[in-house]
């Protein structure tokens, strides 16, 4: 139902399309009245038709048309399937003969615009969208109409025939349904009534299919695996069981025929199968198929087929290990000699398509990313660490590391320095680091790491992969007290490098990577103890002076998970450090040019607040943080530095307070402290700035913070906290509605001091956050602005170039 | 057409190409690595290096105690360094009609050549080519020059000495042929005979062949050569560069369509990639500067140091280095760093296109103006008073055996703070580092070598296609260290033709054809028959005249009837003979129509047997052969004259008379 106040607007737009339809340039107006008009059938219990029967006049005008434009016969199709979606509106156009008007290739004045593709397009839409009823499926019927669908199923263009394929699906899977039994007769009943006439239907939609599996022109092959795969995901029973027992025998043939091109669509059509209970039916053979596609064909489907059956949910355990090892075939062919008769026949395959630069790739790509799907559902490799060894010989290949290759003699020197390959290797690595048993091999897989941190030659991507596998292994590698000697005595010193590498992609992250690093490491004692005699926190802070914006953001999150770290451990040594770093932290927030490390100070005084151990001599830079961020031209920065308060309020207001001082006097309450605390730091008015500022995420945060204000300091009534007023953007707002308040009576010309419960009342917090909280583009995208904008389209005589949509 | 390998070493050629009665060398490299095995010669004195223990074997038999000092276990030769010459003995030089230079780093042996062996010919090269090897030749001379020796190690060489000697000298060969750095006056004179040339100029040699230098993308100035006749073209391909670094980018197409292709200079470091080393450089000149360290780098004055201080010139500030100073020190200093900027036509388009804004091509003239960085001829004088530490110095010579690097190698070596990073690919610099043993400063091999790479040859000849390749043999095979590396060598169809030192290769391809201008005179008395659609044949007669290997046709010269004289005439002033030409048949004899022809005239029985080259018709009842085939018509008929003469004659109805 729409809104009353649409009703009007839908009338103007028809009379407007009625009339103008000539006049209409605008595709995206049509499309976006079709959006509209599934909603807008019913208004008020009566029809569409009946409320606007001019919609009557401009179908049949347009069917007797000579010169329909193409695009407006098309709309008017579409237009009438879908006014014929109600048995009501198929009675109207039935009765004024304008279905068959519409739908019968006789029907229009303009026969030849059926070679137009959308008129086809058009048309088929049109029939779908009628499909929701027993009547109309008896025009379909009584009209010849499957004869024409059967035909469009080849259409040359793919989306009349993927069109024509899906309501041909519908059509069958309408028949199954129960909106096919007559709603007085089979009230509640499930069971559908399957007379000898739609059987004859289903009949001849099936047998096309099966004749068209067994054609020898290819492109009706894939059409029909299409309908197939549609036809087991969308029907139901007994539809479903007709279909896959006639087409059993074709679906036999092609798959023992292996062809190439087909081992998607088939794959399809099986993956579609394995989800229905046709698994379970020994008869329907459905994993026999399966395993026959895995086995059929050259070695290249099968790799491919191997990777579809792993995504397979219902997968027998037999088959997904039979695949499986496909796909690791290629990467145990680099390391070892295979040993089965059947491995052997694919190594022959293997090997050429290994010593070749192109296939070789694609393949080492497939095998990779299969292990990394399975290592992220912790598959249990039958052998995993021959696995992760065969990854790491893979890297050691592609960095030119290896001195002897495969024992196959295959040529592997087009992979030295694919980067394609390398960063996907390493994405395995670190996918690979989520088994325990794997943590004998921290070493190894070091070793290969480090090759790749170290290697001048390491694009900066590919370094990015190694730094990202490199966190995932620390973090395998941490409970063993090696760690911290082999950080300093050979990570460290890498990344040393690293952070002077000319390219500031490298600096950026190796800066992120000793950030994370340093993060998962929170509470080992030695690390930070390390971090500061190997020399990396001065690097760290060194780097704080990048010319890079990225960079510098990167080392003020690297420095700010150090100082955490540090200051858990080794306070001491902190203290050195603390006034330069907590300086150069504030001059960055001041002065930086760029908005990336504004945002990453800010980030990370609230990570610092947000830590169990307090920084010494933050709460002195806090207001100054509040100040410089909330007052920042990026909106980032805004939002960030909100986050920050909301951390401090949540510290200061509840029952821990955060560095509360003690009050002078013994009277006022704790929350009262508290609040003065928060307004002395620059909070409250960072608060209240925020909340009338140009960008709505920053008042939407604003406001969200000041009602949690709200609920926080439950007696915020009794609080006596005075706020100035002047000198404040929120001063002129919240001053204006409090004169009104006031209602003049002292005819005040300004006011200074408001209280803080004062304000929160006059803000009306609760309204302002709906308002807040609807995105900026809800206006737009309303029906009504939709429908104004198809009027002005129509009014307009020019062409309308500019697409607003 | 042959060529004499002289040198063995791959990118310090020096090859002899005899074409065409002409005999050009290709560069004249002088190997240094022969250096290594001498003590460093130190510009100040060294308490250490004076008072290295001599050498005396352990039984005492040999005692080289003045000619051999032994350092950190390995023993050195304490005198002047010495060079390895190219071949001397396998050719007479003073045979040689021209000298091609590609690039500086090439002409290095150019005063063993041309002096003091009877080197008449000329020296071709550009002119940045010229001037910067001058440079670096004066630089090696004032090396050598400033640090004299009193005494010259020779007992060694003796060959019953030298086996006796510990590993690795008693392994060198050819010491003998070892020589110290030649003079400047030999400089001077070996340069006089250079001749300049522009890219793409044709110098004509002889009349016999035309030479000319194609940009090749290596250095300032670094060329190919197309050394080409008529019908034959040989391209050599020394050091060249496919970076976008400051030279003119390399001239490819004017490569295709060669005979032969003699490729030299390779990169001496196919693993590593330039770009990758750069960024090593950088960030290990980085990490020592922040660490408050100072940074050496030994390399030669020109050439990568200009690349190198751009990338330092854009890195600096990133790495916050724009206080550090930045030392250039060499004799030849000043001259390398102006002479870069005045080159302009040599340069890459981007470079040349900043001449006419305008701006210094390379931004080391920037860095000079703002004083971060200094250039002196010597640590002594200037630089001592106004030396500022962290800094970062350059200097050579990369071999670490002279020059000022020396007593920077003495002066740094012993804190962990400093840093040498090597950058030049030449030497190995373990060997390189071999007498400064114990060291403690760290030591960086980055060594940017811009040469193409095997990728980038193969890539390059699949385009150019030339007929054969020749290259030096490790060209042929993957590097020793890395035999599984077979993407690092030339795999080729054919296969390459590898040469070693003393090699003397018969290049595979011989002349079909010369050139012969007829004049216009004799053109005008042809009488052409046309043979087939534009092939049209004539007969002439004239004479043949052949100067500097150029051929004219002259029409002959009828004599005057000479009087009668009693005087003896001179035999070489009588005119040539002319004889009535004979005439020239063409055509060819077909079977069918002959053996009619036979038939016709009372020759039955005739017996035909087809051989590879056509048919043999044995004439049964006469007893005669006939050969009737492509390229001739042979009668064997003996004792019967008439019978010869007849069947000639039916031949010859066959056959056109030009």
């Amino acid at each position: 139902m729409i809104e009353s106040e649409c009703v009007l607007l839908v009338q103007f737009v028809t009379i407007c399309i009625l009339h103008c339809f000539q006049g209409l340039h605008c595709d995206s107006t049509f499309f976006g009245a079709m959006d509209n008009l599934p909603d807008q059938r019913n208004v008020n219990g009566e029809s569409l038709l009946q409320q606007q029967p001019c919609l009557l006049e401009f179908i049949s005008s347009v069917c007797k048309c000579k010169d329909a434009d193409h695009a407006i016969l098309s709309f008017t199709l579409k237009l009438t399937g879908l006014l014929a979606a109600t048995e009501q509106g198929f009675r109207l156009l039935e009765e004024e003969g304008l279905l068959a008007c519409a739908f019968e290739r006789g029907g229009w004045c303009a026969p030849d615009l059926w070679h137009e593709p959308s008129v086809r397009s058009g048309w088929l839409q049109g029939l779908l969208n009628t499909l929701n009823h027993r009547k109309a499926l008896e025009f379909i019927r009584e009209n010849g109409l499957i004869k024409v669908l059967l035909h469009l199923q080849n259409d040359p263009s793919l989306f009349v025939s993927s069109l024509a394929n899906e309501v041909l699906v519908n059509i069958l899977n309408f028949m199954t349904s129960s909106k096919m039994s007559n709603s007085s007769d089979a009230a509640g009943s499930t069971q559908c009534p399957m007379g000898p006439d739609w059987v004859s239907v289903s009949s001849e939609i099936i047998r096309a299919g099966v004749e068209a599996l067994g054609s020898e022109k290819h492109p009706q092959v894939i059409q029909a695996l299409k309908m197939l795969s549609l036809v087991l995901s969308q029907c139901g029973e007994p539809i479903r069981s007709m279909l896959w027992k006639d087409v059993l025998v074709p679906l036999e043939v092609l798959i023992n025929g292996g062809s190439g091109s087909l081992t998607l669509p088939l794959m399809n059509v099986l993956q579609a199968a394995v989800r229905t209970p046709l698994l379970s039916q020994s008869d329907c053979k459905v994993m026999e198929l399966t395993e026959a596609m895995l086995c059929a064909g050259n070695g290249k489907d099968c790799f491919q087929c191997a990777v579809l059956i792993v995504t397979l949910e219902k997968c027998p355990d037999v088959l997904k290990r039979k695949a499986i090892n496909i796909i690791l075939l290629p990467l145990r062919c680099l390391s070892t000699q295979l040993q089965d008769i059947a491995e052997k026949e694919l190594e022959i395959v293997l090997e050429k398509q290994l010593s070749q630069k192109s296939s070789c790739i694609s393949l080492l790509l497939q095998s990779l990313s299969g292990i990394t799907e399975l290592a992220h559902t912790k598959y249990p490799f039958e052998d995993l660490q021959s696995v992760t060894r065969s990854v790491m010989l893979l890297l050691r290949i592609c960095s030119g590391h290896l001195s002897s290759f495969s024992p196959h003699r295959i040529s592997l020197t087009h992979l030295i320095g694919c980067c394609k390959v390398q960063r996907c290797g390493l994405d395995t690595l670190g996918a690979l680091s989520v088994y325990k048993e794997n943590v004998d091999l921290r070493h190894e897989v070091f070793g290969v790491l480090l090759e790749y941190l170290q290697n001048p030659d390491s694009h900066a991507t590919v370094l990015k992969k190694a730094l990202q596998a490199a966190v995932r292994w620390i973090d395998v590698w941490s409970p063993f007290p090696d760690l911290l000697q082999f950080i300093s005595r050979d990570l460290f010193p890498a990344l040393e490098k690293r952070t002077c590498d000319v390219r500031w992609e490298v600096r950026d992250s190796t800066l992120e990577f000793i950030a994370q690093m340093t993060a998962a490491l929170r509470g080992n004692t030695g690390y930070a103890e390390v971090l500061h005699t190997s020399g990396m926190f001065s690097i760290l802070l060194s780097s704080l002076a990048d010319v890079e914006g990225y960079v510098r953001a990167s080392a003020v999150g690297a420095v700010g998970e150090a100082v955490t770290s540090l200051v858990q451990q080794t306070e001491l040594l902190l203290a050195s450090y603390l006034e330069e770093i907590l300086s150069r932290m504030m001059a960055i927030l001041s002065q930086d040019t760029e908005g990336f490390p504004r945002r990453a100070v800010v980030k990370a005084f609230t990570s610092w607040l947000k830590g169990p151990h307090p920084l010494p001599a933050l709460d002195q830079s806090l207001s100054s943080v509040l100040s410089s961020g909330g007052n920042d031209f990026d909106w980032e920065v805004k939002i960030h530095t909100l986050e920050l308060a909301d951390v401090l309020m949540e510290k200061t207001l509840t029952c821990c307070p955060y560095a509360v001082q003690i009050s002078s006097s013994p009277d006022e309450t704790h929350l009262t402290q508290a609040l003065r605390k928060l307004k002395d730091l620059g909070l409250l008015d960072l608060l209240l700035n925020s909340l009338f500022d140009c960008d709505r995420p920053v008042c939407e945060k604003a406001c969200s913070l000041l009602l949690k204000l709200r609920t926080l300091a439950v007696d915020i009534d009794r609080c006596d906290v005075v706020l100035d007023v002047c000198g404040n953007r929120w001063g002129d707002e919240v001053g204006s509605r409090y004169l009104n308040k006031l209602q003049a009576e002292r005819n005040l010309l300004s006011i200074k001091d408001i209280s803080l419960p004062d304000v929160v009342r006059l803000l009306d917090l609760d309204s302002m956050q709906r308002t807040l909280t609807l995105s900026s583009d809800h206006v737009v995208n309303s029906p009504r602005s939709l429908m104004e904008d198809i009027l002005l389209s129509v009014q307009q005589t020019e062409e309308n170039i500019v697409d607003c949509y | 057409m042959k060529l004499y390998c002289l040198s063995g070493h791959p990118t310090l050629p020096c090859n002899v190409l005899k074409f065409k009665s002409t005999t050009i060398m290709l560069d004249c490299g002088l190997d240094i690595t022969a250096s290594l095995y001498f003590l460093p010669l130190p510009l100040v004195h060294s308490p250490r290096l004076s008072k290295l223990p001599g050498w005396v074997s352990k039984d005492g038999a040999v005692n080289l105690e003045k000619e051999l000092k032994e350092c950190s276990g390995r023993v050195f030769v304490d005198s002047q360094p010495e060079f390895c010459l190219p071949e001397r003995e396998l050719l007479d030089l003073s045979t040689i009609d021209v000298i091609l230079i590609s690039n500086y780093h090439c002409m290095m042996a150019l005063p063993y050549i041309t002096e003091n062996t009877g080197f008449t010919g000329t020296v071709y090269a550009t002119e940045p080519t010229l001037q910067i090897g001058r440079l670096l030749m004066e630089e090696l001379v004032a090396f050598m020059e400033r640090v004299p020796k009193a005494h010259t190690a020779t007992c060694w060489k003796n060959k019953d000495i030298q086996k006796l000697l510990p590993a690795p000298l008693k392994d060198v060969v050819d010491v003998c042929s070892w020589r110290r750095c030649y003079s400047m006056l030999e400089v001077n004179s070996a340069l006089s005979k250079v001749q300049l040339v522009g890219y793409s100029q044709k110098v004509e040699l002889f009349g016999a062949v035309q030479v000319s230098p194609l940009s090749s993308g290596y250095s300032l100035g670094s060329s190919n050569w197309i050394i080409q006749s008529h019908y034959e073209k040989v391209s050599y391909v020394s050091g060249s560069s496919l970076l976008t670094t400051h030279p003119q980018p390399m001239d490819q197409s004017s490569l295709k369509n060669s005979d032969v292709l003699i490729l030299t200079g390779l990169t001496q470091i196919p693993t590593a990639n330039p770009d990758g080393m750069l960024g090593e450089f950088c960030s290990n000149l980085s990490m020592t500067i922040r660490a408050g360290g100072n940074v050496l780098v030994p390399c030669y004055s020109s050439g990568v140091i200009y690349d190198l201080l751009e990338c330092l010139y854009q890195f600096m500030d990133s790495a916050n280095l724009g206080n550090t100073p930045f030392y250039f020190i060499s004799p030849v200093a000043n001259s390398s760093l102006e002479f870069s900027q005045i080159f302009a036509e040599w340069l890459c388009q981007n470079k040349q296109s900043k001449v006419y804004l305008p701006e210094p091509p390379f931004p080391h003239a920037e860095l000079i103006q703002t004083n971060k960085l200094k250039h002196y001829p010597s640590i002594h004088g200037d630089f001592s008073s106004e030396f500022r530490q962290p800094c970062v110095v350059f200097t050579g010579h990369p071999s670490l055996r002279f020059g000022d690097v020396v007593h920077f190698m003495e002066l740094w070596g012993k804190s962990s703070l400093n840093t040498i990073i090597f950058t030049e690919p030449d030497f190995s610099y373990l060997e390189a580092l071999a007498p400064y043993q114990p060291l403690a400063m760290k030591c960086v091999y980055c060594p940017i070598d811009t040469r193409l790479n095997f990728h980038q040859v193969s890539k390059l000849l699949k385009e150019i296609q030339p007929l054969h390749v020749v290259c030096p043999e490790p060209y042929t095979q993957p590097p020793p260290a890395q035999p599984h590396r077979t993407d690092l060598m030339l795999e080729l169809q054919p296969a390459p033709m590898a040469y070693r030192r003393c090699s003397v290769l018969g290049l595979p391809f011989r002349r079909r054809y010369e050139r012969i201008h007829l004049l216009p005179e004799l053109a005008k008395s042809l009488v052409l028959s046309e043979m087939k659609t534009g092939v049209s044949v004539a007969t002439v007669s004239a004479v043949l005249h052949s100067k500097d290997n150029k051929h004219v046709l002259q029409p002959v010269v009828k004599p005057a009837p000479v009087p009668p004289s009693k005087k003896r005439k001179r035999v070489t002033e009588d005119p040539p003979e002319v004889l009535d030409p004979k005439p020239l048949l063409t055509g060819a004899v077909p079977l069918e129509p002959f053996l009619a022809l036979l038939h016709k005239n009372g020759i039955m029985e005739v017996k035909v047997e087809e051989t590879s080259g056509g048919h043999i018709l044995h004439l049964q009842a006469e007893d005669v052969l006939i050969q009737l085939e492509e390229e001739g018509t042979h009668i064997i008929c003996d004792h019967n004259e008439s019978l010869r003469t007849a069947l000639r004659d039916l031949v010859l109805r066959f056959l056109h008379k030009l």
